[in-house]
């Protein structure tokens, strides 16, 4: 038998074994790999030890610019926004037991979209664009909020919540395409930047409206991580053990509404994080939420982070949306990981 | 090529004043800032993103936007980084000269910051349609004016003009489009006679769609300053219409067409095809009476800036065989 770390309070129970804590320290010492990395690539190739060094010591140096306001901040908001939509995907594969369950079944990403380019389209010439992540969050919460109304007959299923969310999040992508089309050539093209996903000129503004959110809700998510275990063993048997199904159900889809709408808010739609995170944190570490949702985390967050390593550095001027190359460094990874495991 | 000598070049500036000790750097900056500070007047300039101090007369402007970009140069100043443009990439064809070895910092949606603020610019001209979300960021690397738009390039000159220390060029430049707009409104209803002010639509091919560009548009106010009239039904308020179906052919018609459009695109070469061969097209009153005129996509709408628009009225006064004025 492994060596066991049990967590266990009135609130919190966790337990991890040997070779998860092994695992998620590797992925710890990559994350930092990475954005040190992330921070040393740009226009200008940095020394790594002399950006430890700018970021160690109090005193800016020739390089402070460069790596504290333009680097660091995109770096922690794209780590920030992959981690909240890894977690997110997460919760709502357990929720819903399916493989294929990512921010985008509930309506999400496409209610965020939607929500985002109205704004661009309509409202943009009178309110300043600093709004848009209210109104593709409110679009996020607004979205889910009919899905799991519409879904509602003495309680929600995760099949009618599937289904229901196939169906308008069809419609919201119809009503977006809808509006790129009729709106002016300056707006559909800050629409589609914004669809493909994009953390370009993120501030230290976007990253402390953006750290409460995980502050409150990841916490929040270890917490009613027994929970998900049982859930996914099935309606009949969670009844059995004890939980308010239809209670904690909602709490959870809460909690993954409100990780991804903020990640969306923030960086547009990269919803392919969500679905892929989890699965490439299932196949490094075993299966229980406590081990899979601080894996999940690093791994969206260095999915994103590369993602925008590379846009801002292929093609040089040009600085491409990260979205671009979410799915570009995430896919063949994927597939390598099941592929070896095939093997 | 031209990105790697300035980047070679900014590699030695770095490893010289590494040689230097941080204590003799700032005693030097603090003196450049002290001399610069004495010797030049401030200006504040008001735009639509606030109000901007900028003192002395700068020399290394950073242009976000096409319009920005033909404005500087007509204003005597070759800006130290410039964005590429959307057709004739990287550079329009009519700046090529000027600008041969001017650094590019990406698109104008999304200007590549680390690269902007390597070039130590000491004006950045923005748009707040573009650049809202950075211009934070644009103003911690130099003082930066934003204008509202990309196209309204009489602001632009001003606005430019009065922060480039620079605004009897500038007035210069838009006292000679002045005389220039008074002269065409003089001469051509005297070539035209009864047929003037002629009704004009200005139309847009794209490779899935067609537009009507409108009074706000550029090529549109200037057709407007110049004296020529919409048709009734056309949208007011707004710079373009998009036409995504041919059934809405009839709400183009007008006396007379100008149509732009990227002719080596094959897909919208296609697409023009399609269109101009629909029946609905041939009722129109400018395909009927031969009446349709093809004009210079960058003149006409890409350039956004006082020698766009210049160009523009050339081609203007040529087509109505009048020998424009300088």
């Amino acid at each position: 038998m492994d060596k066991l770390l049990t967590l266990r309070t009135s609130v919190v129970s966790i337990q991890l074994n040997s070779v998860t804590l092994k695992m998620l320290g590797t992925l710890l010492i990559g994350t930092l790999a990475i954005a040190l990395m992330s921070l040393s690539a740009g226009s200008q190739w940095l020394n790594p030890i002399e950006v430890v060094k700018e970021l160690l010591l109090s005193e800016p140096g020739q390089h402070a610019f460069v790596i504290e306001t333009l680097r660091l901040p995109r770096v922690v908001t794209g780590f920030l926004v992959g981690g909240a939509l890894a977690v997110s995907g997460l919760i709502l594969q357990s929720l819903v037991r399916n493989p294929l369950a990512s921010p985008d079944i509930i309506g999400i990403t496409s209610g965020a979209s939607a929500a985002a380019v109205f704004f661009l389209s309509y409202l943009a010439e009178t309110v300043s664009a600093l709004w848009l992540p209210f109104a593709a969050i409110l679009g996020a919460a607004l979205t889910s909020l009919i899905i799991y109304l519409l879904a509602w007959r003495q309680g929600v299923t995760p099949l009618r919540l599937i289904l229901i969310g196939i169906g308008l999040v069809a419609g919201l992508g119809a009503m977006t395409t809808f509006m790129i089309v009729l709106s002016p050539i300056a707006t559909s093209m800050m629409a589609y930047v914004w669809l493909t996903g994009s953390i370009y000129g993120s501030d230290w503004q976007d990253v402390t409206a953006l750290l409460p959110w995980l502050l409150v809700l990841l916490p929040l998510s270890l917490m009613l991580s027994r929970t998900i275990n049982v859930q996914e063993l099935g309606d009949p048997v969670t009844v059995g053990l004890g939980v308010q199904v239809q209670r904690t159900r909602f709490v959870l889809l809460a909690i993954s509404v409100a990780l991804a709408g903020s990640a969306v808010a923030y960086a547009g739609a990269i919803g392919f994080v969500g679905l892929i995170a989890p699965h490439i944190a299932r196949q490094l570490v075993p299966r229980s939420f406590g081990s899979l949702a601080p894996a999940s985390l690093l791994i969206g967050g260095c999915l994103v982070v590369v993602a925008d390593t590379i846009g801002r550095t292929a093609f040089l001027p040009l600085d491409v949306p990260a979205g671009v190359f979410v799915s570009a460094v995430g896919a063949p990874f994927f597939i390598y990981l099941l592929y070896r495991q095939h093997r | 090529m031209t990105l790697m000598m300035f980047r070679s070049q900014r590699y030695s500036d770095f490893s010289i004043s590494l040689q230097l000790s941080r204590k003799l750097l700032l005693g030097f900056l603090f003196m450049v800032t002290a001399i610069q500070e004495a010797s030049a007047e401030q200006r504040i300039v008001e735009h639509s993103m606030g109000s901007t101090k900028v003192s002395g007369t700068p020399v290394k402007v950073v242009t976000l936007f096409q319009g920005a970009t033909d404005t500087a140069v007509a204003l005597g100043v070759i800006p130290v980084g410039v964005v590429d443009s959307w057709v004739q990439q990287p550079t329009y064809k009519y700046l090529r000269k000027d600008l041969a070895d001017v650094p590019h910092v990406g698109l104008e949606s999304q200007p590549n910051l680390e690269v902007i603020a390597g070039l130590q610019p000491d004006l950045i001209v923005a748009s707040k349609r573009r650049h809202e979300k950075i211009y934070g960021h644009l103003s911690q690397i130099a003082p930066t004016i934003a204008l509202e738009t990309v196209f309204d390039f009489k602001d632009t000159v001003a606005m430019m003009g009065l922060a480039m220390n620079r605004q009897q060029q500038a007035n210069a430049l838009l006292q000679s489009w002045k005389n220039r707009v008074a002269d065409f409104q003089q001469r051509i209803p005297q070539k035209l006679g009864e047929q003037w002010p002629l009704e004009v639509a200005v139309l847009n091919f794209r490779a899935d769609h067609a537009r009507i560009y409108l009074k706000d548009s550029f090529a549109g106010s200037i057709l407007n300053d110049l004296g020529f009239i919409r048709p009734a039904n056309h949208p007011q308020g707004q710079w373009v219409v998009k036409l995504s179906t041919k059934e809405s052919i009839p709400t183009m018609n007008a006396d007379v067409f100008f149509v732009f459009m990227t002719e080596d695109d094959p897909a919208v070469k296609r697409n023009y095809l399609q269109w101009t061969n629909h029946p609905l097209w041939k009722s129109l009153d400018a395909a009927r009476n031969h009446q349709v005129f093809q004009v210079d996509e960058v003149a006409w709408n890409m350039s956004g800036g006082i020698m766009g628009a210049n160009q523009m009225l050339d081609q203007v006064y040529e087509h109505f065989g009048l020998n424009p004025v300088m």
